[in-house]
């Protein structure tokens, strides 16, 4: 049955409802959708005969009490109400059952699903390629060298994000073979390849900790976004051009913004737990100030990493920009 | 001159148009109307948040401006759709303004000039011959064997004497008086004109037919509640989670996004659409059964009629003159008076009849047009009064070749039938070349005839006409006369042939030939009979709770006879004076409780208050209203209307126009109506049979039970595309089905199952129950709304989620991290958004897996409503009882949703604003289970319903 506590708001809701009693057994639901949650009038109590559910001494009772007409209007109340918890219990069993159905059926689905790996990555073919840090909004650098309030949160953004590069915690990796897939599909647990941030030359930070932006040279790191099982074909480089503004010169790192081939493939969060993404650090070296640059980067040299696509203006390329002023 | 001032004080003599509401108006009324305006706050909500957008990026997303688009398209399509529906229903005037006269010759200044009729005054004098239409209401002044055809007035088609004197104080009834419109079939006349334009008696009936207000149809009125429903759910739904949804800080532009994707999917947009083709669906189909229907929802008026007032002459009668009853040798025997008559079973041994059916044959002067040999004898056309065409038909019937036989007795002399006399007669020669006798043969008045006899003729022999054969003759007469049927005598004379010998010449003036002690032969009784189906038609009303009412010009005794043989009085029930009758006690002092049935007479009528008249109406269930004038009709209609009845009316001539218009489903004949009478109406009867009426009701109640199953299953899936953005709303997963897939659910996948729902046969004999109560059974109940939004609807939306999930899980993001990602999943500077697998998607890469999704949901939703479909097939029988196959469109409705959605998920889709992708195989097939479990939930609905009448489970689950 019903909880007790659950019949007495119900009365205390119902009641309103269950007014005009028996003066029209019809009502029409056009008057409020909660009236329409409160399901059938007093009407349908009376039903009794017949049925099989209400085997109950009420709508025995009821049955005697109807050619009374209202005098008994408590019983019409109580009635409706047992009606009314019929429905709710009706209610509650149905959307049980749709619970059960809606759980049963998503586990038989998760069943036949890896927790390593994703059935499908039709959809993430070619990845996508971000920058850090990144400029709330649109991706437009705004700094001035002489506020270093308008890149303090650009140096710790990037400070966060080489933390995970930090020689101490790269202790335990491998160091690989420069060049070649590392692929271990048969070994488990995955191993993970160094990822040295000498490579990265002024903008490692472990000579300049702020990473040339006081300087007038910041740093702007280039990652690929990561795909289990990607295998990059041929040489792949990560290549920025300057769109507008000349007075810059980029200068790449690690040498021609290569993407080492060791890295890949990726086994997966699950797999592949100490994985370290592989980064290209751009240093943007203003010749001058106050002026603007839009940037260009894309992954060049490697034929199955797409970076031209009309709807998709992050596959393979990101475009930024910074303005500089003094 | 006198002529030019009173044309310009009363104006031109003609019909003035009513006021029309301009077209445009009644267009624009129909863009506003119904669900339209909540799409149109859907279309305007779509324009500012774009606007919004655009002024803060300028490079905004352009799906709201399409989306609103997409709305305003689909407004002004559906509002077009349903303006065309509407104006092929004409204007009543129209017909009145046909009818106008060109030119009448008029005499002004004694001078004759032909004028147009429209310049006519009053005052002037006109002339009118054979052919002419009546230019305006005159006052007959001379006449010269002027007959008219007052049909487009009152219907009866009878060709009228008019002449110069006044033979009634009511105008309508008096000889002197030739109306606006009505035709002068023969002869001329001249005549005062009286009343021009508006002030004629056509007039007024016009603007009274134009000023009686068409009520709305019931279906109108039903489909109104349901948009209230929708609207005021859609309406509330959408302002709780707008508050909601700006309790949990989203932005006021997204919560109105929210608040359009709500309105979008509560509102069905293709349902109006779907509810109209299906009336006329049936509307074609009814017009296969010669029921012709004008005003698309008068189908479905037609369905749930509990009153049928009902004219007799050619509706429940064939509408021709008839032998019904013959008598001879002191007995009665009866002819048939089927179509066709092809069963006459009497003794046709007896000498007797040899001797009345040569009178019946020679004493006639009515003819068949010539070249109609191959027609059946039933359907020739016949020249001459109603009775002499009977009694031709009837001879040639029974004897055959009755125009060969009257050449072999060639007529000498005759005298026509006249009013004074009342009989007709004529004298031949004999077809036996030994008798040289001549034959005198005469019929008429029965009591006429008899006077002029003195012997009758029993078993061929002449017997003397003593007083027991006097009462004999009385009796029949009696007998005859009392079932309402038209009685004739018949009587003969062989002249001797010496005092009249074969060169003896007749003289009609002085009668030189004897005209009394002539033996009578027999007595035929002539009827307009019942067509043959009516009988069968009246007790299927009678099953299906409907009251047959019969409203008749005739005579109290031919109705109530004809109301006895076609079963509107049925055989066990008595009217008050019967009661009387039988009881041997006043009229005064019978218990008017006791009588079912009722005779009302138009006198009566024009006595009884609006109360008393209720009270007959809901006091006797048999009620035949004889004698009364067309105008009363609107009296009875209105009182039919009073007892909350739903009233459809039968009619014919122009002044039934405002009984017609009044009630809920006016019933023009197609045959014998008037143009006017077509026009008021709503639907017309092309075969003009009363059985007609009865099958287009219970196509009337068929089509209120299928459109039930439409709307339930239109409704269903409004749930299933509800819930995602609630859940949107408040769990914050990524959204399950975007607004232009809903638009491509509501019209597109769903609109050719839904009208194929139409074709559903009834489940069970509609015709054994009661017809609906207007307010009580309405289409739109909440056991169907409760059903289909909270059990089928919420099954679906599950169904359609699980689809959403899986779609999602197998690319990497699993139902866990879907909650609350929404404000990085649409965050477009994210572009390195990472999964359950720890992979890296840009927004680009998760919009499209967006878009699968919604691909996913959609086809989900589909697949549900195939099997949604299928269980809407019945109401309470099991599927498989119906037939699954049996309704062929139902399956063609649903290869279309399957091809619709193949179509958009195979690249077609793929536009920009569409957004659909091409979905995995087995992704159709993600729904699947969730369809059977539909199925079998609504079988097992169904089998307690059907075992458990009355019970709970009956009361609640039943729709």
């Amino acid at each position: 049955m019903v909880p007790r506590s659950v019949c007495l708001t119900l009365a205390g809701w119902v009641r309103p409802a269950a007014a005009p009693k028996g003066t029209s057994p019809e009502r029409s639901l056009g008057s409020s959708f909660a009236e329409l949650l409160l399901l059938p009038g007093p009407s349908e109590a009376v039903g009794a005969d017949g049925s099989p559910f209400p085997r109950n001494r009420l709508l025995w009772r009821l049955r005697e009490s109807v050619a009374l007409g209202d005098r008994f209007s408590d019983i019409w109340d109580t009635v409706s109400l047992t009606s009314r918890r019929l429905i709710l219990l009706f209610y509650l069993a149905f959307y049980g059952f749709l619970a059960a159905l809606f759980t049963f059926t998503m586990w038989v689905m998760l069943q036949t699903l890896s927790d390593e790996t994703p059935k499908y990555r039709d959809q993430i073919s070619s990845p996508g390629l971000t920058i850090v840090p990144k400029p709330p909004g649109a991706l437009e650098f705004s700094l001035n060298i002489s506020k270093p309030a308008t890149y303090e949160n650009y140096i710790d953004a990037i400070k966060e994000f080489l933390r995970e590069y930090e020689g101490k915690k790269q202790e335990h990796l491998l160091q690989c073979r420069n060049g070649t897939f590392f692929e271990q599909d048969n070994i488990f647990p995955k191993k993970t390849c160094k990822f040295s941030l000498e490579t990265l030359g002024p903008c490692s930070g472990l000579n300049d900790v702020n990473f040339g932006y006081p300087d007038g040279n910041p740093c702007i790191f280039v990652k690929m976004n990561r795909i289990i099982g990607l295998r990059p074909q041929g040489e792949p480089r990560i290549v920025c051009a300057v769109k507008e503004g000349t007075e810059v010169n980029l200068a790449t790192f690690p040498k021609d913004g290569r993407l080492d081939l060791m890295y890949f493939p990726y086994y997966g969060k699950k797999l592949h737990v100490n994985y370290r993404q592989p980064v290209v650090a751009l240093q943007v070296q203003f010749q001058s100030y106050n002026q603007e640059v839009s940037i260009e980067c894309k992954i060049e040299g490697s034929p199955n990493l797409r970076n031209q696509d009309e709807r998709d203006k992050f596959l393979g390329r990101v475009a930024f920009k910074i303005s500089l002023t003094q | 001159m006198r002529a030019a001032e009173i044309l310009a004080r009363d104006g031109p003599n003609v019909l003035s148009p009513p006021k029309e509401t301009p077209e445009i108006i009644k267009f624009l009324k129909q863009m506003i109307g119904g669900f339209s305006s909540l799409l149109w706050a859907g279309a305007v909500l779509c324009f500012i948040a774009y606007l919004i957008e655009f002024s803060k990026d300028k490079s905004a997303s352009l799906d709201n401006l399409y989306l609103g688009g997409v709305l305003i398209v689909v407004v002004i399509l559906t509002g077009m759709f349903a303006y065309y529906q509407e104006a092929k229903s004409t204007n009543i005037i129209a017909s009145f303004t046909k009818m106008i006269p060109r030119n009448a010759l008029v005499i002004r200044n004694g001078e004759k000039y032909e004028i147009p009729a429209e310049h006519l005054v009053l005052g002037d004098i006109v002339e009118i011959k054979g052919g002419d239409q009546i230019p305006a209401d005159i006052r007959i002044l001379t006449s010269q064997g002027c007959k008219v055809d007052n049909s487009s007035l009152t219907g009866e088609s009878e060709p009228q004497f008019r002449s110069c004197e006044v033979t009634h104080e009511n105008p309508l009834e008096s000889k002197n008086i030739g109306f606006y419109s009505t035709t002068c079939l023969e002869g001329t006349a001249t005549g005062m004109v009286i009343n021009t334009g508006d002030r004629t008696v056509i007039g007024r009936i016009a603007s009274l037919a134009s000023s009686v207000g068409h009520e709305k149809t019931p279906i109108a009125i039903e489909i109104e509640h349901f948009v209230h429903i929708v609207a005021g759910v859609a309406v509330s739904i959408g302002i709780v989670f707008f508050i909601i949804a700006i309790c949990m800080k989203y932005r006021v532009l997204d919560a109105v996004i929210f608040l359009i994707g709500i309105i979008l999917a509560n509102v069905p947009e293709g349902l109006v659409a779907a509810v109209t083709v299906s009336l006329s669906l049936t509307a074609k189909r009814m017009a296969k059964k010669n029921c012709l229907v004008k005003n698309l929802e008068a189908v479905e008026t037609l369905g749930s009629t509990s009153i049928i007032c009902s004219d007799k002459t050619g509706t429940l009668t064939q509408n021709r003159m008839t032998v019904a009853h013959l008598w001879f040798d002191n007995e009665i025997y009866q002819a048939d008076t089927s179509e066709n008559q092809k069963d006459q079973i009497f003794d046709q041994s007896s000498a007797t009849w040899t001797s009345l059916s040569k009178i019946v044959m020679l004493c006639n002067r009515a003819e068949f047009k010539s070249g109609q040999e191959s027609v059946p004898i039933m359907k020739k056309i016949v020249m001459g009064d109603a009775s002499e065409a009977a009694l031709l038909k009837f001879s040639e019937v029974v004897m055959g070749d009755v125009i060969e036989r009257r050449k072999k007795n060639r007529k000498v002399v005759e005298i026509p039938f006249n009013s004074v006399n009342k009989f007709q007669l004529s004298i031949h020669e004999t077809d036996d070349p030994n008798d040289k006798r001549f034959l005198l043969v005469m019929k008429g008045a029965p009591e006429r005839i008899l006077e002029k006899c003195s012997t009758i003729m029993i078993n061929g022999q002449e017997q003397p006409l003593d007083e027991s054969s006097v009462k004999a003759f009385q009796d029949a007469y009696m007998e005859l006369g009392g079932l309402g049927e038209r009685v004739l005598g018949f009587c003969h004379l062989y002249l001797p042939e010496d005092e009249f010998p074969d060169n003896y010449s007749f003289d009609v003036e002085s009668m030189n030939f004897p005209t009394s002690d002539l033996c009578f032969v027999g007595l035929i009784s002539l009827i307009d009979p019942p067509r043959s189906t009516v009988p069968d038609a009246v007790i299927k009303c009678r099953s299906a709770g409907i009251k047959v009412i019969m409203v008749t010009g005739d005579h109290p005794i031919t109705a109530k006879a004809i109301a006895r043989s076609v079963g509107i009085i049925s055989a066990n029930s008595e009217t008050v004076e019967d009661i009387a009758k039988r009881l041997k006690i006043p009229v005064e002092k019978v218990n008017k409780r006791e009588a079912k049935a009722a005779v009302v007479s138009g006198m009566e009528l024009k006595e009884m208050s609006p109360e008393q008249l209720d009270e007959l109406l809901a006091n006797h269930t048999e009620i035949v209203f004889a004698r009364t004038s067309p105008q009363q009709k609107l009296v009875i209609v209105e009182g039919c209307q009073r007892q909350n009845a739903i009233v459809a009316v039968t009619g014919d001539g122009v002044n039934d126009s405002p009984a017609l218009k009044k009630a809920d489903i006016g019933i023009a004949m197609g045959c014998a109506g008037s143009d006017a009478a077509k026009i008021a109406a709503d639907m017309v009867l092309l075969d003009d049979n009363f059985s007609s009426i009865v099958t287009g009701i219970e196509e009337g109640r068929l089509i209120f039970d299928n459109l039930k199953k439409i709307i339930a299953f239109t409704l269903t899936k409004n749930i299933a595309e509800l819930i995602p953005f609630l859940i949107f709303i408040i769990a914050g997963v990524p959204l399950p089905i975007g607004t232009i897939a809903i638009l491509f659910i509501d019209l597109g996948t769903d609109i050719i199952p839904s009208i194929a729902l139409a074709y559903e046969k009834a489940e069970s004999d509609i015709m054994n129950r009661k017809p609906r109560h207007k307010k009580k059974d309405r289409l739109v109940n909440h056991q169907l709304a409760l059903y289909s939004y909270l059990q089928i609807g919420i099954l679906q939306s599950v169904g359609g989620f699980f689809a959403y999930f899986t779609v999602y899980t197998v690319q990497g993001f699993k139902p866990d991290l879907l909650l609350y990602l929404r404000p990085l999943w649409e965050n477009d500077s994210l572009n390195d958004l990472e999964d359950s697998y720890g992979q890296e998607w840009t927004k680009y890469q998760r919009q499209y897996l967006e878009w699968t999704g919604y691909t996913a949901y959609f086809v989900a939703v589909m697949v549900q409503q195939i099997a949604d479909v299928i269980i809407r097939k019945t109401r309470i029988n099991s599927v498989f009882q119906q037939g699954l196959f049996r309704n062929k469109y139902i399956w063609v409705g649903i290869a279309s949703q399957i091809i619709i959605a193949v179509i958009l998920s195979s690249g077609f889709g793929s536009i920009p604003v569409l957004n659909f992708t091409t979905l995995r195989i087995q992704y159709w097939f993600v729904a699947v289970p969730y369809a059977i479990v539909i199925w079998l939930y609504d079988e097992f609905r169904k089998l307690l319903v059907r075992h458990y009448p009355g019970s709970w489970w009956d009361k609640t689950m039943y729709y």
